[in-house]
Formats: structure tokens, sequence, C-alpha cells
């Protein structure tokens, strides 16, 4: 959901149109549009290096997981869940909510690397140097705006 | 329900892709729209009886419909029939500012061709009257605005027919 599908079911349930509040609050959403639509391009545009940095981090923290262990295809995979937890976190900025990483990225995540017995501990810790690399590619207020979903994600990877 | 930007979003996610560009000019046009869209939805809601008054005028009032034998015969059935009009307006203007569909098929359409069969609600009457709301609405807020919502007035008729 993103705030303004939000106002709108606020609105039904009470079968009344929205206010001129929740409309200024919309309008400010639309005019900030731009900026958010501008931040998720800099993550598109970078996903990249964001992980080759970020995984190189990683494996100097945790030198001891599996997608450091010489197995090419959990190397693979842990590259390729952190750019797909990039792209749910550009969703996010676009949206403005943590709808889409919650979703897509968050629920059911232990359970599944729990399953595939990759350490969470370690996942999180991942996940907080992708934190790391990307805020240092962005500008202060860019950041600013990026950190509270890498927060969400850690949260909720955490074991 | 979905608005413009978690639509977009649903569909990459399921494709695995970044929000590609024509994507993001999507995103662009919705977002440099929304002025547009919160001052539209502000003047609907403070003149919605008066939409509704000129389009039972314009479709319904001066046809059979509302004489005897006719399906807004009786007050019971007129006063039922404004309600409906209501709800179409408010649904449209839901889905104007959303910039999506999904909220009038989840909302207002699912289901309801059948319960007007079921009830002998005239569909085509129906339809009429929301391309006259389309007509009212599209005179009272101007040529951009009424466009927007025309396209969720036309959703709610191909729904019905």
């Amino acid at each position: 959901m993103s705030i303004i599908t939000q106002a709108i079911a606020n609105a039904d349930r009470e079968a009344r149109y929205l206010s001129r509040g929740e409309l200024n609050t919309i309008g400010h959403f639309f005019g900030d549009g731009q900026e958010r639509l501008r931040i998720a391009s800099i993550l598109t545009n970078n996903v990249e290096s964001i992980i080759e940095k970020g995984s190189q981090r990683f494996w100097q923290r945790c030198a001891v997981t599996p997608s450091n262990s010489g197995n090419s295809t959990f190397q693979a995979s842990c590259l390729r869940d952190q750019g797909w937890f990039i792209r749910l976190i550009s969703y996010a900025v676009v949206v403005g909510d943590i709808d889409p990483l919650q979703a897509s990225g968050v629920r059911g995540a232990k359970e599944m690397y729990r399953s595939l017995e990759i350490p969470l501990r370690n996942v999180a810790e991942c996940m907080r140097c992708l934190k790391e690399v990307t805020l240092e590619l962005l500008s202060l207020e860019d950041a600013a705006e990026v950190a509270p979903y890498f927060d969400y994600l850690i949260q909720g990877l955490m074991p | 329900m979905q608005d413009a930007i978690t639509t977009l979003i649903n569909s990459s996610d399921v494709q695995g892709k970044y929000l590609d560009e024509s994507s993001l000019e999507n995103l662009q046009s919705y977002f440099r729209s929304g002025d547009l869209r919160a001052r539209a939805a502000m003047s609907i809601s403070a003149s919605t009886s008066t939409i509704v008054t000129k389009t039972v005028a314009k479709a319904l009032l001066y046809t059979d419909i509302t004489g005897p034998g006719g399906n807004m015969y009786t007050c019971r059935r007129y006063a039922a029939c404004i309600r409906d009009m209501e709800y179409f307006l408010r649904y449209a203007t839901y889905a104007m500012l959303a910039g999506d569909p999904s909220i009038l098929d989840e909302r207002v359409l699912n289901g309801l061709k059948e319960t007007y069969n079921s009830l002998g609600v005239p569909v085509g009457a129906t339809v009429r009257s929301v391309q006259a709301m389309k007509d009212v609405v599209n005179e009272m807020l101007g040529a951009d605005a009424g466009r927007e919502m025309g396209v969720y007035f036309d959703h709610i008729c191909s729904g019905l027919s």
C-alpha cells in the first residue's frame, strides 16, 4: 500500500471523500515523487558496484559463511539475493513505504534462510554491509531517505 | 487495492526487474499530475449532490423510468438510484486519485451486474447515466481533470455491459 491507497481505504471505511488534510498529505507525496524516483534510479544504476563492495566487506567481516566457502553456487545465490534486496529497497523508496520490502523480502525470509542452513546473523551482517556501501554512495539527504528501509530489513532478518 | 505506483512495482517484482525507463516515465507523469488529481477530488467532494442532481436530470428524470412501471418509480427506488450514483462518483474519484481502476473492480463492479440483474435494475439506463455523469463532471472540472475522471466512468460502464 502507498500513502494514497491507505488514505483511500480509510476514507472508504467511512464512506466519505478524502478530507482536505488527507489530500494535502497526498499532494506532498506527489510533490516529492520526482525525488524518490531519482534516488531509486541511483540505486538501480549502481546495484552492481553496491553488491561488489558490499559482499567484499561482508566476507571480510564474516569470513566463515557458506557464500565464502569456495562453493560457487552458494556464492552466486548470495550475490543474487543481495540484488533482490536492493531491488526491493528501490521499490520501497519509490512508493515511500516498507510494504514491498515486507511483502516480498522480509515475510518468511528468516524461515527460508534457516531451512537453507544459512546463519541469520550473517545474512543480517551482509545487509548491514550493503547499507553502509549504499549510504556512502548517497548524499546525506538521500541517505536519510534510504536508511530506514535498510534498518527495517536488518531488523526483519535478525535471528 | 492498487494505485499507479503499486501496480508498476508489483508487475516489476514478479519479473524480478528494477523499474525500467518506461515505468519511471509513467510514474513521473503520475506524480506530475498529482496536483490536478487532488484539486479535482476536492472540487468533486464539494459538489457531489449537484453532480448527481444534474446527472439524473440529464439522463433519467424525463424518461419513462421515473413514471409508474419504471424502475425509478416510487421514491424508494428513486432514492436507491441516486445512492448508487453517489457510490459511482465516490469510487470513480478514488480511482482517479489512485490512477488505477482496481478499486472499482474490487469494491464496485465485482458482482454488480449480477446484483442489478437479479433486482431488475436496467443496466442500459445505468450505463447511460454514468455516461451523463461523465459529461457533467467534464463540464464542471474542465477538460484535463474531466478526461482523467472519464477513464474511470468508462471503466464502470464497460464493467457493467
